[in-house]
């Protein structure tokens, strides 16, 4: 076993750190970026503006170098040993690149980089990119600044502002989804073929081939629309509101009721109903259906006949001989919830205005805000590697039939 | 019934060359061999999963039949631009008169309508795009992605499994690392991140999409064709090929894969439904297709501006959404009928 947990825990670095490079690469491959909105400027700007402009993102240096103080905020500056600094000439970047305009196949003339007017010098890191605003690197912990959704502010502590409200929608719907989701799997598994088991194989069906976003806008079609649309004929229906965390200012859901005060508790239960009312019916769909059918295939099972033959209690039969032993493949489900507990989810956070991490996400992928993106995609790979990990060693705990060499 | 009557019921049994008796195989059988004759009976037996191949059937032929259904406006058009009623902002009701740039009148038309003029039959989008025309040729949308994402992902994931479970050892090693890199990215993220990367690189249009798809939906059919790779690889027919000295491509082509292949190509093709729908989600949260394209997520994406006026608007999202569901719905049928045929422990 420790064997194995070694080898599992050098993978699961390796896997990371691959990760982690492609992930950046790609992301500074990709044409765009925050100096896409430069294009349209480029007949305006001098060549030094343009320079002054891609140092100020760190453009100037090379990928391989950029990529390094990413990950681990090295090199930051000349290598002092003794106080002696080595390395100082080496040319990590080009600030100013020489451009020739020449005409190409078609005749249109386009401008090629066709070397380098002023190099960056590894001595010039701290001048050119002092260490307030290079990151730490993110394996330390630092992931560096916002560019566009937060100009200047440290990425971690825009991720850590949204994470309470993703831990607070995402924790309560993962809850409320295992609290009725297991019961309703395990009953239709026992009453099989029973009018409850058709009415949630049908419920679950109809989770499975409905999209998450169509589902969310039914529902602030039903509770927050049509009672407004309803309000002359049957003025007693509350409406829920429609996005966000909690109001502005204090509103009422309907005459008979009294009136919400903005940012009690009240107001919070009103604003986190519907997205929690999305992912509970989509979490619980899937995990119902996912418990029905490992509770159905251990009930088939010898030892299980034996339990009943022996006259045991069916009560007994079901919750010590079967359950435990159904419950054991959940277990890759539920520790695959961890990643997403963090990320939060994308589509429902949107719908409804959500203020978590799904949202940001999504904020920062479609203005192009590299540093958020970058930091969140690497944290959830990170999540995810460590939950199969987990997962597997659990795996071990409630289930000591199973051995890893 | 008498022993005689048995026997001429019974169906007619042929003898080995080692003599025992088989029965004789069906036509089906002979066509298709044993594997897929059992699939394609499971699957006409069972209600609900020709229900879904109803379903699935009926969607193939609005697909084919879209010119007919919904005319583009004219032969030099696009046809997956979805063709507008002028520019103005508020959605209209179905029903209402089509006035600028009207498509020509199919024959059915009339007699199926009772109208003479084109009219906006379930509306019009802010912009005035036809949400029916949306609907029918978005039909064509959602096949051609969910087609060509699955086959494109098997591919893929049959050249990595095969190598991997067929070769062993180093290589396996380090194509099941790579996977796992793959897997290391929860599937919607990765999909949304990757074809919002590619955007500004191919255009907007279902190819960033598509290429996202593809990226992060084939680790899932790489893992079990290595499994039953694995356990073809042992046969006595693979060990007897491989002492008359066929060649590795030879034996994993000819006598391993057709073997092995069967449960991934059954797995994916139930996942064509699931394809569409994270489609239909990356277009709804607009990164993919570009706005007007024919395609049922991109006409949804409509109502993201129009929210809290839904009760007046309902028909930006019931009518794509209707598709929407049904073709998922039509997919899972057809692909829990197919699971049944597959692992018939789980039947009663």
């Amino acid at each position: 076993m420790t064997n194995y947990l070694i080898r599992r825990v050098i993978q699961m670095i390796f896997v990371i750190l691959l990760s982690a490079g492609a992930t950046f690469f790609l992301f500074n491959i990709a044409p765009g970026g925050p100096l896409s909105g430069l294009q349209q400027q480029q007949q305006q700007l001098t060549r030094e503006d343009i320079a002054r402009i891609k140092a100020q993102f760190e453009l100037d240096l090379y990928l391989p170098v950029r990529f390094s103080r990413w990950l681990i905020g090295f090199p930051s500056g000349p290598i002092t040993v003794g106080g002696q600094e080595l390395f100082a000439d080496i040319p990590v970047g080009c600030y100013l690149v020489r451009e020739e305009q020449t005409t190409d196949r078609n005749g249109n003339t386009v401008t090629r980089p066709t070397g380098c007017d002023d190099y960056v010098y590894l001595s010039e890191i701290p001048e050119l990119h002092p260490a307030v605003r290079s990151s730490k690197g993110i394996l330390r912990g630092d992931f560096g600044l916002s560019t566009v959704v937060r100009p200047g502010r440290p990425v971690l502590d825009e991720l850590l502002s949204r994470l309470n409200a993703t831990l607070e929608l995402l924790v309560t719907a993962t809850l409320l989804s295992l609290l009725i989701g297991v019961p309703i799997g395990i009953y239709s598994a026992v009453h099989q073929y029973s009018r409850f088991d058709y009415f949630f194989t049908t419920l679950a069906f109809i989770g499975s081939s409905m999209p998450v976003f169509f589902f969310a806008l039914l529902l602030i079609l039903v509770f927050s629309v049509m009672p407004v649309f309803l309000q002359d004929t049957m003025p007693w229906i509350p409406r829920l509101p429609s996005g966000l965390r909690e109001a502005m200012r204090g509103y009422s859901i309907a005459e008979w009721l009294p009136r919400v005060e903005a940012g009690s508790l009240w107001d919070r239960l009103l604003h986190l109903a519907m997205p929690l009312m999305v992912l509970t019916f989509f979490n619980m769909a899937g995990w119902s259906r996912f418990v029905r059918t490992s509770m159905l295939e251990v009930l088939r099972q010898d030892y299980v006949r034996t339990a009943r033959a022996k006259g045991l209690r069916e009560n007994l039969v079901i919750y010590k001989h079967t359950l435990r032993n159904a419950l054991i493949p959940f277990v890759t489900i539920l520790v695959l919830t961890i990643p997403g507990i963090f990320s939060g989810a994308i589509i429902t956070e949107t719908v409804f205005a959500w203020p978590g991490m799904g949202r940001l996400y999504f904020d920062a992928l479609s203005r192009s805000d590299w540093p958020i993106a970058l930091a969140f995609i690497f944290i959830t790979a990170v999540l995810t590697v460590f939950a199969l990990l987990l997962g597997d060693i659990l795996y071990t705990v409630v289930d000591p039939r199973i051995k890893y060499k | 019934m008498t022993t005689s009557a048995i026997a001429q019921n019974a169906r007619k049994r042929i003898k080995t060359d080692d003599g025992f008796f088989l029965p004789e195989p069906s036509r089906l059988e002979k066509m298709l061999g044993p594997e897929w004759a059992r699939v394609i009976r499971g699957l006409l037996t069972n209600p609900l999963s020709v229900t879904g191949l109803v379903v699935v059937i009926l969607f193939i032929t609005v697909a084919a039949a879209a010119p007919v259904l919904a005319p583009p406006l004219n032969a030099m058009a696009d046809p997956y631009q979805i063709p507008r009623d002028g520019f103005g902002p508020t959605p209209q009701e179905p029903g209402t008169l089509w006035e600028r740039s009207v498509p020509p009148i199919p024959f059915w038309y009339e007699s199926v309508t009772g109208k003479t003029e084109w009219v906006h039959l379930f509306g019009t989008t802010s912009g005035q795009f036809d949400i029916y025309y949306g609907i029918v040729w978005g039909t064509r949308t959602a096949l051609l992605v969910g087609i060509l994402v699955v086959f494109a992902g098997l591919f893929i994931g049959l050249i990595v499994g095969s190598i991997s479970g067929y070769y062993g050892g180093v290589v396996d090693d380090i194509l099941m690392r790579i996977t796992e890199i793959f897997m290391a990215f929860p599937f919607l993220l990765a999909a949304l991140t990757l074809s919002a990367i590619l955007v500004p690189l191919f255009g907007r249009g279902i190819w960033p999409s598509v290429i996202a798809l593809v990226s992060f939906g084939w680790m899932g059919y790489a893992r079990v064709i290595r499994g039953d790779i694995l356990a073809t690889k042992e046969r006595d027919y693979v060990l007897s090929a491989r002492t008359v000295g066929a060649r590795d491509g030879t034996i994993l082509l000819r006598h391993i894969l057709p073997n092995a292949i069967f449960t991934t190509m059954v797995l994916a093709s139930l996942d064509v439904g699931a394809i569409v729908l994270t489609f239909a989600a990356l277009s709804f949260l607009g990164v993919g297709t570009d706005i007007g394209y024919a395609d049922w997520g991109q006409v949804i994406s409509f109502a993201r501006s129009y929210i809290l006026s839904l009760d007046t608007y309902w028909y930006i999202i019931v009518y794509p959404g209707a598709a929407l569901i049904l073709f998922g719905l039509g997919w899972n049928l057809i692909g829990d009928g197919l699971r049944d045929v597959l692992d018939p422990r789980m039947k009663k």
